[in-house]
């Protein structure tokens, strides 16, 4: 793998996944240190509206509603999942109650990262690999031996886009299972 | 999404339902619950009304509340009651979960060991040393009753004793309890130990003014201003043999 894949495409989508995982804990840690630990109770409720509403950009990329600008969808999407899973992870926090909703939380996790694996790498390392195949063709390079200047690249790239291909089951998935934690909590809590 | 993909994710799904409905105190239950409780863990409803959640009157099914703190719920005598005196039948209302919590999870979330005392009936709200042990040191030592007039029900501390009464704590004296009440003693106190407050210099100043009682400093000083005296012998000077501290009630 070249240097410049992994300095322009997995270091910029590592430290986002860091920052997700950073946000998390200073969040719980926060919470903790104000004694607020109630407030994270409650934080899943507008971390999971957040990603409901984002999912706007789903409907309109499969055309299910006309209105809005994809692109701006897109970028509301990417946002609101974002915040909204870093809610929804701090509302988790670092206790280990029941199963269910750690599965749901484990899924939304999977779900989170595979999206930013689409947003931060497939498309601009796709590009990357291009431009690296152009490039060692106008220097001459046969076919065989640019294929293998660039084997690792291509590699990475295949594995990504497997990676991707686990966005739309998981988040199934992650939904059915957040279903499931939320219908439990209504049936079992008292909220009046 | 392949049909295979497609039927391994509703065999999955479908198999963690089914474990949701056989072990829900794995699946969807917030921690264990109370040891007392353990043999409920499998049946929620025990306790959680549908859509209400945890109903105080599933728990006085059992727990009868002219018996708590008196019987168990199989109606044997309680050897060792928690409380001194059994209060939930003082209480005005059978708000279980007001106070109680079952689950692990959800302890995490509410304020152990805090008990709102407006829940008491009133003649009762007074009545503090029947669940309360007074502290051992020897100020609450010589109190009995009247808890009020320095504590409230919400918080044991802050205390509301009006130390400017006895002596200002103004910014020149903005010091902990324990630098002037040493030993856990707060009838006694002392001011020496702090910058000029040494015996040699407080002896030495009170006999220039020809003062040789000087040993109870508050008779005379109530705050850190020296020329704001105070007291029976200000200026005469007093007579008395000196006693290293005072009993606060003296004032």
């Amino acid at each position: 793998m070249t240097t410049s894949l992994w300095r322009q495409h997995i270091l910029p989508f590592t430290l986002l996944v860091g920052l997700l995982a950073a946000v998390t804990l200073a969040g719980d840690y926060l919470l903790h240190r104000m004694n607020l630990v109630w407030v994270g109770r409650y934080l899943g409720i507008p971390g999971t509206l957040l990603i409901i509403a984002s999912l706007i950009y789903s409907l309109r990329k499969r055309k299910y509603i006309k209105a809005g600008n994809p692109k701006t969808l897109l970028t509301l999407h990417e946002f609101g999942t974002w915040i909204g899973a870093s809610l929804v992870l701090i509302h988790a926090g670092i206790h280990f109650n029941a199963i269910l909703p750690w599965l749901a939380t484990a899924a939304m996790g999977v779900n989170a990262v595979s999206g930013m694996v689409g947003k931060l790498l497939l498309d601009r390392s796709r590009r990357h690999v291009q431009e690296q195949r152009e490039h060692f063709q106008l220097r001459g390079l046969s076919r065989p031996d640019t294929e293998q200047a660039i084997f690792w690249d291509a590699v990475t790239i295949d594995a990504m886009t497997r990676w991707r291909k686990v966005h739309i089951p998981i988040f199934i998935v992650f939904a059915v299972l957040a279903l499931g934690h939320i219908i439990s909590i209504f049936l079992f809590w008292g909220w009046i | 999404m392949s049909r295979t993909l497609k039927i391994i994710l509703a065999a999955n799904l479908i198999v963690i339902a089914i474990l949701a409905f056989v072990y829900p105190n794995l699946m969807v239950g917030p921690g264990k619950l109370i040891p007392g409780h353990k043999q409920l863990e499998t049946d929620c409803f025990a306790c959680h009304a549908p859509l209400l959640g945890a109903a105080s009157d599933r728990c006085i099914f059992c727990h009868k509340p002219a018996d708590i703190g008196r019987l168990t719920t199989t109606g044997r005598a309680i050897a060792k009651p928690l409380a001194s005196t059994p209060f939930h039948q003082k209480l005005i209302t059978k708000d279980c979960v007001a106070c109680h919590s079952d689950h692990a999870g959800v302890k995490r979330f509410r304020q152990q060991g805090r008990f709102n005392h407006a829940l008491l009936q009133k003649k009762e709200l007074d009545q503090c040393q029947t669940c309360h042990k007074a502290p051992a040191d020897s100020l609450h030592r010589q109190i009995t009753g009247n808890c009020g007039q320095c504590h409230n029900q919400n918080k044991w501390t802050p205390a509301t004793f009006d130390h400017g009464k006895y002596f200002e704590l103004d910014r020149d004296h903005n010091a902990s309890c324990i630098t002037c009440h040493t030993g856990n003693n707060y009838s006694r106190y002392t001011c020496y130990g702090c910058h000029e407050h040494t015996p040699s210099s407080i002896r030495r100043e009170h006999i220039e003014e020809g003062i040789r009682d000087y040993d109870n400093c508050v008779e005379c000083h109530r705050g850190a201003d020296e020329h704001d005296i105070r007291g029976g012998h200000g200026e005469g000077g007093g007579n008395r043999e000196g006693r290293g501290g005072r009993e606060e009630d003296d004032d």
